[in-house]
């Protein structure tokens, strides 16, 4: 469970984020927004990556908003894979086990189908292997909540519609709440549940992508309109 | 127009001014020089000298750039960092003896007296010292701009699988960097085999002790034994060949992404 409350960041004096607010339940969420629209800087500031000018981030009842990354336990996927060029797929998906941790890591493994390269380099992975590795890598230490930022650009519509259900049933099962960045509602459509757009600065929610598909359309012909 | 002037200007400029004086070293060479350079002492004393100590220079050269660019990656901020970057370029633009002066100064006779009459100088510890002083902003370039070419998600990732920032920086960006901390040693090594100045004022030039290669070339010289001096100079010829063939057969391994 996520609650983010009032997030306000600028860069100079481009203001990305203005009293942004979004709450995750045992859900899967996406947040659809054009290119620069501040989906990244946001989904950073969750993560403790970015810090906000003001605002606070709450998960499970946690308010971490003081916290570094690696006390907030959030599961990151970015936009490239963004492996550990230097380890094996196996030791990338264990990286976030410390030793005291149990965790039955193969069920991950098997459900994302990895299972016959985790003896590989990363640079021996095609590209959808990457992001099975990547998603398993930040499932593996159970996060407390998901977060995936556009984690299949670049891969095309073909594969992108293969491997959106897969990955939707893992998170299913897994039942982690997910915050799914997206600038493309037809990809949202394949994985989330509920839907929300940030535009100008601002989150809002919305009750089906058709919804979100036509706030954004609108935005894209107001940005590019002069 | 012309499109040959690249080619009418740049073949004899680098010609004559490059490759020439590379080649008068080695025509002049002679049999008696060589004779009389490889059975000389303090030559192969000035050989092992200046390998010891640019190795040691060097090693410590990437320690503490290793160090800098930790700040230069989490904390460009602070004020350790806006300090260090001041003074880190410092060395290049300074004229070496400038650079042997400085440290005479401060490990010398005022300071570290209780060592000797002269503190620590001429001595071949302050050998490395004069060559890490002189090789160490080069070390500290390459680091940076191995840290700068970094994927900063796969820092970011591992942060939130638990890695605080030193944890992150042993584990991920230093394996990583392999090849930028393999270019900084051999740049440092090459900077420190070719200090001249800042060594013979701190550590002095002193036959079998703190004589190096670029010393010994100075020494042979001025006393008039020119064949000598060609011999050990291609002898530095050579080394550097060999280093800068070493850099670009190691090219990067992890290009692929
Ligand atoms: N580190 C930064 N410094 C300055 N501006 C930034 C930085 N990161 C992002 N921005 C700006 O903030 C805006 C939002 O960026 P981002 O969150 O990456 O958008 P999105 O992920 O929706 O494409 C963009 O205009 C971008 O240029
Ligand atoms: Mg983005």
């Amino acid at each position: 469970m996520l609650k983010a409350n009032g997030i306000n960041k600028r860069y100079g004096h481009q203001i990305v984020l203005q009293q942004a607010s979004l709450e995750v339940k045992s859900e899967i969420k996406a947040l659809i927004g054009i290119n620069g629209s501040g989906k990244s800087t946001f989904l950073k500031i969750v993560a403790g990556i970015v810090e906000p000018d003001e605002g606070q981030v709450v998960i499970n009842e946690r308010d971490v908003s003081s916290l570094p990354p690696e006390l907030r336990h959030v599961g990151y996927v970015p936009q490239h894979p963004a492996l550990f060029k230097h380890l094996t797929v196996k030791d990338n998906v264990l990286y976030g086990l410390r030793k005291e941790a149990k965790v039955d890591y193969m069920k991950v493994v098997e459900m994302l189908d990895i299972k016959d390269v985790l003896h590989k380099r990363p640079h021996e992975l095609s590209g959808g292997y990457k992001s099975r590795a990547s998603l398993a890598r930040a499932l593996v230490p159970q996060p407390q909540i998901l977060l995936m930022d556009e984690p299949l650009t670049g891969m095309d519509v073909v594969l992108k519609e293969r491997i959106l259900p897969d990955f939707r049933r893992v998170l299913k099962e897994l039942q982690v709440p997910v915050l799914y960045i997206t600038h493309d509602p037809k990809e949202a459509e394949l994985l989330a549940d509920s839907y929300a757009i940030i535009d100008n600065g601002k989150i809002h929610s919305v009750n089906t992508s058709i919804e979100a598909f036509d706030i954004i359309h609108n935005s894209i012909l107001q940005a590019y309109s002069c | 127009m012309n499109k040959n002037i690249i080619k009418i200007f740049f073949i004899p400029l680098f010609f004559l001014l490059i490759v020439f004086p590379i080649l008068a070293l080695i025509f002049n060479l002679s049999v008696d020089g060589i004779q009389a350079t490889m059975v000389d002492p303090f030559f192969w004393d000035s050989v092992k000298n200046t390998m010891l100590a640019a190795l040691l220079a060097a090693g410590m050269a990437v320690v503490v750039a290793v160090g800098f660019a930790y700040y230069h990656l989490f904390h460009p901020e602070s004020l350790v960092y806006k300090v260090a970057n001041l003074f880190n370029d410092l060395p290049i633009a300074l004229p070496h003896t400038v650079a042997g002066l400085a440290l005479l100064l401060a490990f010398g006779r005022k300071t570290f007296g209780f060592l000797g009459e002269t503190g620590a100088a001429f001595t071949l510890f302050v050998v490395i010292l004069a060559m890490f002083f002189v090789s160490y902003s080069l070390a500290a370039r390459t680091l940076v701009s191995g840290v700068d070419n970094m994927e900063p998600e796969v820092i970011d990732v591992a942060r939130t699988l638990g890695d605080n920032t030193v944890q992150v920086y042993f584990k991920i960006v230093l394996p990583l960097m392999r090849e930028a901390i393999f270019s900084g040693f051999v740049l440092g090594f090459s900077r420190s085999l070719s200090e001249f100045a800042a060594v013979i004022m701190f550590g002095g030039n002193m036959p079998g002790r703190t004589q190096v290669l670029a010393s010994y070339v100075f020494t042979k010289v001025e006393v008039g034994d020119l064949d000598m001096a060609v011999t050990a100079a291609v002898f530095c010829v050579a080394l550097s060949f060999l280093i800068v063939s070493v850099l670009s057969i190691r090219r990067p391994k992890y290009a692929e992404s």
